[in-house]
């Protein structure tokens, strides 16, 4: 067997969550920095990895070792190249998370800690191939995040974290009762074994249905996300950066995995289904985000957004759609990211993110408002920049599509309304006269910026040449449709 | 020759903006000559370039063509491409004069802004955009740098934005151009499905029918709209004359408006497949040009009048589209962009100097600042459209082709809006620069500002006469004008300076218009709220939405998540009287049964002492009393065993009866 590298990247963040903890509070500061040389190294297998990845080369790295063979279940690891975008971003927002919150000094080894255990969970979910072992990490990522929340959250922390997990854990159960629903059909817990079975297309459907509820949780899609806004205004703003830029692409994933590939009859007839609800969830998130009056729910709701999107493109099961929807969600993941760092770096000076008390801050911090402008226009979907690509794509897939056509111009109408809630915020946060909780507060710091300039390289440089991105994402999804039986 | 140097045309000031953002503000004020360098760079690579096509081109294969893949999708590439054949090679020039001539401008009129450099950085990536959009050779390139021009004039448009008109005038345009660029979006996506490419080549050479093309067509037309500010999407561009005025010549006048009219030139083909799409240009065009100059009559902000004359003018454009002249067009659009570009130019002097932007307050400018007088007379006659200024050329090519088409119509309405036109332009002009000085102290501007402004005065002096040279080149006739249609646009154009005149040019006996206002107050009225289109739009569409939001809001947080807090409640009520349940119920029965046998085992002890042992105690002792009493029948008595027979007898009989044997 080769150089288990994946194995590696799983739990490398285990052990360091382990040392974290175990050096405790006493010797915090020596804990942080095993904390961030962990994920630094963590990252760093993550670009080995990407370097010696074989675009071509579909399923790779794999590692399969028996576990429980009485029941069929197998430790089996392997990536492409939609795994690949969704691990890097982990490893890399995992990273960002530990240096922007580097003065974390309220039990500060437990939070390092969380965090690096949140990583396992999260890496794990992208390369893990056997339904038990995703369905272990699927559940590991509840346990640290519910703390993240419930211990350094906001006044209402306690209800959100509980409001965060149970719903997701409602959603999961549908996820487990699936699960052992196709088990109990091939006989397998193999993820890649189930890909194109020819499953009967009616026992598809419900088992479709279980999926969906368990997926539809962790986007969120309308309906289904008021877990969400509740569970970022109250988390610290690291853990807001995963959620967002991780969590909920772990919902997305599951269809793109899991869905399309084993339940394909089903995903042809809940497209349009899932299409409508993408529109809704699109334009819906879009119009209420431009009613918040805190940022950090302004920025929540524009996530249900974005995710619709995702949605829309996955709906099309088209190549320029699923590429597309892969696009987004990693281009959601660093411009929301930045998004949110930048309102954690606001509150933390200004101790408010009401909308109505931060203003002007062009004029006393450019910096910070130069890249909260950046970020906003990333976020709308400017070309150039990465959010363009994805959306593009996806309705450029959509169209191309058996979505009707109306769904598709709904959709449209969001890029409008993004435009204009983002620039609403803009208007008022970033432009104007400083108001009083902006006149004396000081620019970013180097640390600070050292978070965001990752970001915003990786914004341009997708936004500018697609193929970056592309290149990994497109023959991924190419397979999962030749697993259809489609394009 | 290696042409590979027209990359570099929108490559530099690309390079310029790259370089100056990330910089401080005081280093960016020094940077300031690098932006200026940069775009004089590009105008002498332009020229180049255009010498490169000169004098063999025509519209047939691109004389230079460098492509990008960005993106591979399936078996499908997505390109980034530019393309230098003699369309792009006027534009480029139009553009690339236009953004040096607005640049070295900007050295004096913004020298005093704190941001200088940042002004620069944002024009620089513009002048980029825009350059890059004529050179683009696919529409997926054009959008992108067509929506990057946008953000551009965002920023531009909200310089000031300490100020609150400016900043709601940038968020504006950004979303009225945003709402046309939804059309665009829609027409790749389409056009994507229909031929499965962006590039111009293949896109163009697609068979488009009648039925496939309208729809592609109509949407573009939208997004056009949108960009160059026509009804009902021309709303934004007279708001965003809150930002720099050198900024308002470049993005507002010359170049970023006119990108809607040349997307349709580019992609003219396909409107000339659908037939449908080119009625609705005319359509748009006319209702365009002459409502809007209608409004430029009656307004006193001199850039405002300009503002709306730009709308007007580009309704001209239009028109030429929808009649079928793309050539006439792109002419009238690159006078355009040199006479407009000079009047705003014009009117950034004039508005330092008068230190006010409302005609009302200047007068008599004519004697105190004589180049720029000269400057803006060149520009005015060009806009009114009298010989041999360039404006009168490219809009007698507009009427000749209305006329060869036999819109006849057309042609009226054509020609009412151009002698609206040279009547608003009188009245600028006579009030502005002849009506009785207001002011004492009047300044000519720099140098760097005045000089910029003779060069586009003479270019717009000149221009006229090389028409057919511009027609020959761009492989379409531009012919010299006929005497009849020349006549008669010269006499509307003379009959609206005349008017003009009477109105506000004669010292003697100035006509009341306050008096006009008071006979016409409807017709007033309807002028000065602008047909009352940005009242509609703000309270029914800003203001509705706005509302929507905000009812959404409640809703999502009353119904959809209280469905979802309710069911928690729900539950947690359910399962407290679970627990109720539990306690009561299972468990009662539990402790029920306990009880109920321990009152069974009560009452079994009672039964088994009272009954069971009762009954064994009972026995005996109704042995025992038997006993008494039987030993009593045993008395030996006649008459006691006599009544026991008979009493016997009785109860056989009655049993027999009974049974009935």
């Amino acid at each position: 067997m080769d150089f288990p590298l994946l194995t590696l990247i799983v739990f490398l963040p285990l052990l360091g969550a382990a040392a974290v903890a175990l050096l405790g509070n006493a010797r915090a500061s020596a804990g942080r920095a095993v904390a961030a040389f962990v994920a630094v190294v963590d990252l760093g297998l993550v670009a080995w990895l990407a370097a010696r990845f074989d675009v071509a080369g579909g399923m790779q790295f794999a590692e399969i070792a028996e576990w429980v063979p009485q029941a069929g279940i197998t430790y089996y690891l392997a990536i492409d190249g939609m795994s690949l975008a969704m691990v890097a971003l982990s490893a890399l927002l995992t990273l960002l998370a530990i240096v922007a919150s580097w003065k974390t000094d309220r039990n500060p080894a437990l939070w390092f800690s969380m965090l690096l255990l949140l990583e396992v969970g999260m890496n794990g979910v992208f390369v893990a191939m056997d339904f038990v072992l995703f369905y272990v990490f699927w559940e590991l990522v509840l346990v640290p995040m519910y703390f993240l929340i419930a211990t350094w959250g906001g006044p209402r922390r306690q209800y959100a974290a509980v409001k965060f997990f149970l719903y997701t854990l409602f959603g999961s159960v549908f996820m487990l009762v699936g699960i052992i629903a196709l088990y109990l059909q091939t006989g397998t817990f193999g993820i890649l074994e189930m890909a194109g079975a020819g499953l009967d297309p009616s026992f598809q459907w419900w088992v479709f249905a279980a999926f969906f509820l368990g997926f539809a949780v962790k986007v969120p899609v309308f309906p289904l996300h008021t877990w969400l806004p509740d569970a970022h205004v109250e988390a610290p703003t690291a853990a807001s950066v995963l959620l967002a830029g991780v969590l909920l692409k772990m919902g997305s994933y599951g269809f793109l995995r899991i869905s399309l590939p084993i339940l394909p009859d089903a995903a042809a007839e809940w497209s349009t289904f899932i299409a409508a609800l993408a529109a809704v969830s699109i334009v819906y998130g879009a119009a209420v985000a431009f009613a918040q009056t805190d940022m950090k729910k302004l920025v929540a709701y524009s996530s249900i957004s974005h995710m619709g999107f995702v949605m829309l493109g996955i709906a099309s099961m088209t190549p320029e759609g699923l590429n597309g929807a892969v696009a987004v969600m990693f281009s959601h993941g660093v411009v929301t990211g930045m998004l949110f760092f930048l309102v954690g770096m606001v509150y933390d000076r200004t101790h408010t993110r009401m909308i109505a008390e931060v203003s002007g801050l062009s004029s006393k911090v450019p910096v910070a408002a130069g890249l909260m402008a950046f970020a906003s226009f990333a976020s709308l979907g400017l070309p150039g920049l990465s959010g363009f690509v994805g959306e593009f794509l996806s309705l450029v897939g959509a169209w191309g599509s058996d979505i009707p056509a109306g769904w598709v111009i709904v959709s449209v109408v969001g890029v409008l309304l993004a435009a204009a809630y983002m620039l609403w915020l803009v208007q008022r946060v970033v432009l104007g006269t400083p108001s009083d909780a902006v006149a004396r507060i000081d620019d970013l710091g180097a640390r600070e910026i050292a978070v965001l300039v990752p970001l915003v390289a990786l914004t341009l440089i997708v936004g500018v040449y697609w193929d970056s991105l592309l290149r990994f994402t497109d023959p991924a999804v190419r397979a999962i449709l030749v697993t259809m039986g489609g394009a | 020759m290696s042409m590979g140097y027209v990359v570099l045309i929108p490559l530099l000031p690309a390079l310029a903006f790259a370089l100056l953002a990330p910089l401080s503000r005081r280093a960016r004020t020094r940077a300031v000559p690098l932006a200026v360098g940069a775009v004089l760079g590009s105008l002498a690579l332009s020229i180049a370039a255009f010498l490169a096509v000169w004098p063999g081109g025509h519209a047939g294969e691109p004389v230079w063509q460098g492509v990008v893949t960005i993106a591979h999708i399936g078996d499908r590439a997505l390109s980034l491409g530019l393309q230098l054949e003699p369309v792009s090679a006027v534009m480029l020039l139009v553009v690339s004069l236009v953004g040096a001539a607005v640049q070295v401008y900007s050295l004096g009129y913004m020298h005093r802004e704190e941001r200088i450099g940042w002004y620069y950085a944002a024009l620089s990536l513009f002048t980029a955009a825009m350059l890059a959009l004529v050179l683009s050779n696919n529409f997926l390139g054009l959008f992108m740098a067509w929506e990057i021009m946008g953000l551009c004039s965002y920023l531009l448009i909200g310089f000031w934005h300490e100020q609150e008109p400016p900043r709601l005038a940038s968020i504006k345009a950004f979303l009225t151009t945003k709402v046309g660029d939804l059309g665009f979006m829609v027409a790749l996506a389409v056009i994507y499905a229909e031929v499965g490419a962006f590039d111009f080549h293949t896109v163009l050479d697609h068979a488009w029918t009648a039925a496939s093309a309208t729809p592609v067509a109509l949407l573009l037309l939208f997004g056009a709209m949108g960009k160059s500010a026509q009804f009902p999407l021309h709303v934004w561009l007279p708001d965003a004359m809150a930002g720099p005025t050198p900024a308002s010549a470049l993005i507002h006048a010359a170049t970023m408006v006119a990108a809607g009219v040349f997307l349709v030139v580019r992609a003219f083909p396909i409107f000339e497949a659908s037939g449908v799409a080119l009625t609705v240009t005319l359509w748009v065009g006319l209702v365009t040009a002459l409502l809007a100059g209608l409004l430029a009559m009656v307004q006193h902000d001199i850039k405002k009048v300009l503002a709306y004359s730009t709308i007007s003018q580009l309704g001209f454009m239009f028109i030429a589209l929808g009649a079928g002249g793309s050539t006439a067009a792109l002419y009238h659009l690159v006078t355009h962009a040199y006479f407009k570009s000079l009047l705003f130019l014009g009117a950034g002097v004039i508005i330092h100097a008068a230190h006010t932007q409302d005609m009302r307050e200047m007068g008599g400018l004519a004697g105190k600042l004589p180049v720029t007088s000269l400057a803006f007379a060149s520009g005015s006659l060009a806009l009114a459209g009298i010989v041999p200024f360039s404006g009168f050329w490219s809009k007698d090519e507009i009427l000749t082709v209305l006329l060869h088409e036999h819109q006849y119509v057309a042609f009226g309405i054509a020609l009412l809006a151009a002698l609206v036109t040279a009547f608003y332009v009188s009245r600028l002009w006579f009030r502005v620069f002849t009506a009785p000085p207001q002011q004492a102290e009047l300044h000519e501007g720099h140098r760097s500002m005045l000089a910029p402004m003779v060069v586009l005065a003479s270019v717009t002096a000149v221009l006229g006469f090389f028409g057919p040279t511009l027609g020959g080149f761009l492989g379409h006739e531009i012919p010299w004008p006929q005497l009849a249609t020349a006549a008669i646009s010269t006499a509307a154009a003379a009959a609206g300076v005349a008017l003009g005149w009477w109105v506000y040019g004669r010292r003697t006996s100035v006509v009341n218009t306050q008096a006009i206002k008071q006979r016409f107050p409807h017709a007033y009225g309807v002028l000065a709220n602008k047909y009352y289109f940005d009242l509609t739009y703000g309270y029914f569409v800003v203001g509705g939405y706005d509302a929507l939001t905000r009812v959404l809001a409640v809703f999502d947080q009353r119904v959809v998540d209280g469905a979802v807090n309710g069911t928690a409640a729900a539950w947690r009520r359910l399962a407290g009287g679970g627990w109720t349940f539990d306690q009561r119920v299972v468990d009662g029965a539990v402790n029920g049964t306990a009880a109920a046998w321990r009152r069974l085992a009560g009452g079994g002890w009672t039964f088994d002492q009272r009954v069971v042992d009762g009954a064994v105690n009972g026995t005996a002792a109704v042995v025992k009393a038997a006993g008494v009493r039987v030993r009593t029948l045993q008395t030996g008595s006649v008459r006691g065993y006599q009544t026991l027979v008979a009493g016997a007898v009785v109860l056989l009989v009655i049993w027999i009866f009974v049974k009935g044997v």
